[in-house]
């Protein structure tokens, strides 16, 4: 559904043009009856639930990665690739972990990301910073069954955060662009 | 009430993770959709991208070779081969502001931060669908207006220049569905 380059409108002023187009997408936006109840979002959110039986070996697969990132850094040091493996593992337990039942995984990650991404020195972290974060994600997600541990990661999860932002705070302290970006706030909702 | 035809609709997915490639096609699937190509780093999107000229990108920030702003980068190329105005919605764990504004000035077209819900996704793609904006093109930008409220009395830095008309109202699709035109 792409559209001829004769149906697009060209405005032109002093230093922008401003382009319209006929919408392509429109034909498929249809309107229907308010008794109709085929519900998109309901149907796909039975479809995210019958494949949440996956999740936790998901997760499993996700922390050995992470674990296996930060190996390869103990083994050949911080590289581009390294670095960018490193980030990438925890970043994507940051995003997934909630939507996985590890919603303390995902904060453990996100903390982590933030010292990976605004270190200024990786080399110089202490390594007790990066070794606490991972064995943290990988407890929650082993002892994820365990009903009493979830008070426990949360509580981990926090104190885990409070001591990546102090180290933050206090090596970003002359770099203000990196100490505005630690203190600024998330756009999503905190727990 | 308006309903999206998703068997009509082409979809370019671009993760690097399978785990969230499987939820993203199992969400599009569900949603009705059947045409769900993927790809799992910015240079094969781009590649897909060409090839099978989708409708709706999807793509993930943070992936190797290049990353999900510098697809976002290449796919809006005024001059370039493809379709330049293929909406884009950038689904990322990045949950800073900053991020979302560096997104929206690489010509992203809506924003969802991690973690991913069924009715978020529905609703960008709505959004992208029943309200797209008109393009702008500047000397630094080419994409979707970055001004989602028009503000006439805006005097502040990067104002437009070009007298009365340099701000134009487009009436969504649903506005113009509601008012019968």
């Amino acid at each position: 559904m792409t559209t001829r380059k004769s149906d697009i409108e060209v405005q032109k002023f002093a230093d922008h043009h401003v382009i319209t187009q006929p919408n392509p997408l429109r034909k498929i936006l249809r309107r229907v009856d308010d008794t109709d109840t085929d519900d998109p979002v309901a149907r796909a959110e039975q479809a995210l639930a019958d494949l949440s039986g996956e999740f936790k070996e998901w997760m499993g697969i996700e922390s050995n990665r992470l674990s296996a990132a930060y190996a390869a850094i103990l083994d050949q040091g911080f590289t581009k690739v390294t670095r960018d493996e490193f980030f990438r593992a925890a970043h994507d337990i940051k995003g997934d972990a909630v939507t996985f039942g590890f919603p303390s995984a995902g904060a453990v990650a996100e903390s982590l990301c933030r010292v990976i991404e605004h270190a200024p020195d990786l080399a110089k972290v202490p390594p007790d910073l990066f070794t606490h974060h991972i064995n943290a994600i990988l407890a929650i997600v082993h002892e994820h069954t365990q009903l009493d541990t979830i008070s426990m990661s949360g509580e981990l999860s926090r104190r885990l955060r409070g001591v990546a932002d102090e180290y933050l705070a206090h090596v970003n302290r002359d770099r203000p662009e990196h100490l505005e970006a630690v203190m600024a706030p998330s756009i999503t909702p905190a727990d | 009430m308006f309903r999206i035809d998703f068997n009509k609709l082409r979809f370019l997915v671009c993760d690097d993770n399978p785990h969230m490639r499987r939820i993203l096609r199992t969400l599009l699937h569900s949603f009705g959709a059947r045409e769900a190509y993927e790809a799992e780093d910015g240079a094969t999107a781009l590649e897909m991208y060409t090839h099978y000229v989708p409708d709706i990108v999807i793509t993930d920030w943070a992936m190797p070779i290049f990353d999900g702003l510098e697809l976002a980068q290449m796919i809006r190329q005024p001059e370039a081969k493809g379709n330049p105005f293929a909406p884009i919605i950038m689904l990322t764990g990045h949950s800073e502001k900053r991020r979302v504004t560096v997104a929206r000035d690489a010509g992203v077209t809506e924003f969802l931060a991690k973690p991913i819900s069924a009715k978020g996704l529905y609703q960008r793609i709505l959004n992208v669908v029943a309200n797209p904006r008109p393009f702008i093109k500047t000397k630094t930008y080419f994409g979707p207006d970055r001004r989602r409220n028009p503000n006439g009395a805006y005097i502040g830095p990067e104002r437009r220049v070009g007298g009365e008309m340099e701000i134009l109202q487009q009436p969504s699709l649903l506005d113009k569905a509601r008012s019968g035109v």
